[in-house]
């Protein structure tokens, strides 16, 4: 089986080349013929690469300890689910997982428009089949997933026990439908330079698919944060860490190209602009896979160090030159058919969300590589961590939380004092209020207040935007009630879904405001019978248990939970002990409500049979993955919005 | 004055209060990244500032208190040793000789440093160890 998989990887390398070839010739020609092959061959590629992806889980499932990869991540006391996800425990069946998702992209896009006969879209496709020749070498020849091992050993390494967790199970695959889906906007940029593209259709389409991988990005980013959150128990969920950053990075200029576009199509502006974001944000979402799995920059998730850096950054280097020379040979199809009016007006607000997303990009990325960059230009290594970025960044996306207050309100074009009056002043006022609600409650300085106020500014800004949505239409103003809500979003899905999306992304901040300025902590070690108070709460240790659970040991510690007067149930945090890795792992308790999360961590026990129990109060983290979801959900709203893609076609762009 | 010119103060001016949060983050928030052996060579080693160090929690050098929690170790490159001392519960991954990342402020005197952060870098043991090699 290992041949047929190491056969169906080299097929699709060759695959990929053709289909690069075939449709380069046919487009130089302008023949049907070598355009069709080429389109075939990436359905080739994706056919291919799902066989090799069958074999080696069917390998993993099955424990085939011939395999390498096999006996490197999975072990015979492992359950079949982690043997399933294994495949994207290691470098090679991420790559593969990687290559896969490419090509299925690639093959959803030519389902997608199969029915245009149009070259341009060839070309689209021969950029995605350009990227494909890249991975497909990888595992050909620098990475190979099929090795075997001349003396199979009787029992795997095991599966690191940190991925042993539902969360990892999907993590993985949606950051990855993420980051790879960038691949499209990056074809379709790269082809309408090639093709030199007049029109406005292509924007629209790329806007959409770009609004899809955005969604599954930022969502496996927080699916990130929740997995640290859970599983490495140090009562946080977000530290700044190079992995982290490296996902977040593509995201921030992905949300800027998501605004900006929007200037693209109703004024005719930064065209240049435009593209440079969407080659950007593809470069960062390789840069991204280069940072996990390169393991230059220590983090807590550096699982492997390996030999693909240099590759990576070599692809880097070649298609971001490849782009850069094609903005700049098409500069004059990139001409702004606009000029701005005036700074204070819709325009403008999208220009200094960009300027703003950028800057934290910039941040983020000069912290993440700091110590490589201070090393060259001083000489002396600096290296920077959280504070750094809690610095810098903090205030950024304040700014910018401001800004999405603002934005949305401000008319295109200029704006009137009348119109500024009418927006900003009841918001405002609810800033106001909120800021002297909060006061009491704790919320001092200067980034608690501004986070508060401009919370409270984008909610107002929002429901009045509702209300007076619904009032303008009488159709609608005549339903009653929520049903009125769902009629109006149903008019103009893409405006509205968006409104969804800045609420569920407010929601994010006051949930990490909530859990960065009121956390609290206890810790101590307690004997049967003693408690530990926290806040509210009373942790009552009642005793110690042993138990084996699967492949490991469970030690855990029964703890009686009242909050006040009321008893709340057990708690049970633990610490496994791994069979196989002998190492130990961090497994909380967590008691999950909206207002706060009791988290709980046993430390370990003690010679003298006490517990040390460590124990957090996070309030309002629930916020964070509930603003998540409803972003997701007002994301889903805007993708189906077909709207404005039908008039594209009625222009016949 | 031109609505062309006036956009070109106001990003200029967040550039310039970007350009300003993040040089003054580095001098404040900046860490001397050094080997082991580079620290504990220093004659005079900076004053100013926190320390990152990599290294290896050297064999035998681990003493934990977990009612605290306390922790105390040595760190090595290979050649030189410097002490941590690091007030939490342990790591998971922690254990003799595994790689990890400290950070915090040295006591020159004491050649100690005493660490805010500690990292563990996760043991290879997952990976290719031990499986020989490859069938031709």
């Amino acid at each position: 089986m290992s041949e047929l998989g190491r056969l169906s990887i080299l097929l699709a390398f060759l695959a990929s080349c053709f289909a690069v070839g075939s449709i380069a010739w046919g487009l130089r020609t302008g023949m049907a013929g070598p355009l069709k092959s080429g389109r075939r061959a990436v359905w080739v590629v994706c056919g291919l690469t799902l066989l090799a992806i069958v074999i080696l889980e069917r390998a993993l499932l099955a424990r085939d300890f011939s395999f390498r990869y096999v006996a490197e991540h999975t072990s015979l006391d492992l359950p079949p689910m982690y043997a399933f996800s294994s495949l994207w425990a290691g470098q090679e069946g991420s790559l593969l997982l990687w290559l896969f998702v490419l090509s299925a992209y690639g093959a959803a896009f030519l389902w997608a428009y199969r029915k245009r006969i149009d070259p341009f879209y060839d070309a689209v496709a021969m950029v995605v089949a350009g990227v494909m020749v890249f991975f497909t070498s990888l595992l050909a020849f620098v990475s190979p997933p099929f090795r075997i091992l001349a003396t199979p050993p009787a029992d795997g390494n095991g599966l690191n026990p940190l991925l042993q967790d539902p969360g990892m199970m999907i993590h993985p695959p949606i950051l990855y439908t993420g980051y790879v889906g960038f691949i499209i906007p990056f074809a379709f940029g790269i082809a309408v330079l090639l093709m030199n593209r007049t029109g406005t259709r292509w924007i629209e389409e790329v806007r959409r698919w770009t609004l899809f991988c955005w969604m599954f990005l930022g969502f496996g980013v927080l699916l990130g944060a929740r997995w640290a959150y859970v599983e490495l128990g140090w009562g946080g969920y977000w530290g700044w860490d190079p992995v982290e950053n490296a996902s977040l990075m593509p995201w921030l200029v992905g949300t800027a190209f998501l605004h900006s576009v929007m200037v693209e199509q109703r004024r005719g502006m930064m065209k240049t602009w435009n593209v440079a974001l969407i080659v950007l944000t593809f470069e960062l979402s390789i840069f991204g896979t280069f940072l996990t799995r390169s393991g230059v920059l220590t983090s807590v998730h550096s699982f492997t160090e390996s030999n693909i850096g240099p590759w990576f950054l070599g692809f880097i280097l070649i298609s971001s030159t490849i782009a850069t020379a094609l903005i700049l040979y098409r500069k004059a199809l990139l001409e702004s058919e606009n000029r701005l009016d005036a700074v204070v007006s819709r325009e403008g607000s999208f220009l200094f969300n960009n300027v703003l997303f950028l800057a934290l990009t910039f941040a983020t990325f000069l912290g993440t590589t700091f110590p490589v960059v201070s090393e060259a230009v001083t000489g002396a290594k600096i290296s920077v961590s959280a504070p750094f970025f809690n610095r810098v960044n903090v205030p950024i996306a304040l700014a910018l939380l401001l800004l999405t207050g603002a934005g949305p309100v401000l008319s295109w074009k200029r704006v009137t004092t009348s119109v500024l009056q009418r927006n900003f002043l009841i918001p405002a006022f609810v800033g106001l209020l909120a800021t002297l609600v909060g006061f009491p409650f704790g919320l001092h300085g200067v980034y608690p207040i501004v986070c508060v106020f401009g919370a409270a500014f984008v909610i107002a800004t929002i429901v009045m935007e509702f209300a007076r949505g619904i009032q303008a239409r009488k159709d609608v103003a005549e339903t009653k009630g929520a049903m009125a809500v769902v009629s109006l979003v149903e008019k103009n899905k893409r405006r509205y879904g968006g409104y969804i999306v800045h609420f569920g992304m407010v929601m994010i901040f006051v949930g990490v405001l909530g859990s960065s300025v009121f956390q609290k902590e206890a810790h101590g070690p307690l004997q049967p019978g003693e408690s530990l108070a926290l806040g509210p709460y009373t942790l009552k240790l009642r005793g110690v248990e042993n138990r084996p659970v699967a492949n490991a040991q469970h030690t855990r510690a029964i703890l009686d939970v009242t909050r006040g007067d009321k008893y709340l149930g057990p708690a049970y945090p633990a610490k496994a002990m791994y069979f196989k890795s002998q190492q130990p792992m961090t497994e909380i308790a967590l008691r999950q409500t909206p207002a706060e999360d009791l988290y709980m961590i046993l430390g370990g026990v003690n010679d003298d049979g006490s517990a040390s129990i460590q124990a957090y109060i996070n309030p309002l983290v629930s916020l964070i993955w509930v603003g998540g979801v409803v972003m997701v959900i007002g994301t889903l709203i805007a993708l189906a919005d077909r709207m404005r893609l039908k008039r594209e076609e009625k222009l016949g762009a | 004055m031109g609505s062309r010119l006036r956009l070109i103060l106001v990003s200029l001016a967040i550039i310039g209060s970007v350009g300003y949060l993040i040089l003054s983050g580095v001098k404040q928030t900046g860490l001397h990244y050094m080997t082991v052996s580079e620290l504990a060579r220093a004659e005079k080693p900076p004053e100013q500032g926190g320390f990152r160090l990599d290294g290896r929690v050297a064999i035998g050098s681990v003493r934990y208190d977990q009612k605290t929690p306390h922790l105390l170790f040595q760190m090595t490159d290979g050649d030189e040793m410097i002490g941590v001392v690091y007030h939490g519960l342990m790591p998971d991954a922690f254990g003799e000789g595994r790689e990890v990342v400290v950070e915090g402020t040295f006591d020159a005197q004491a050649r100690t440093l005493s660490a805010t952060k500690l990292v563990t870098k996760c043991p290879s043991k997952y990976e290719a160890e031990g499986l020989g090699k490859d069938k031709a």
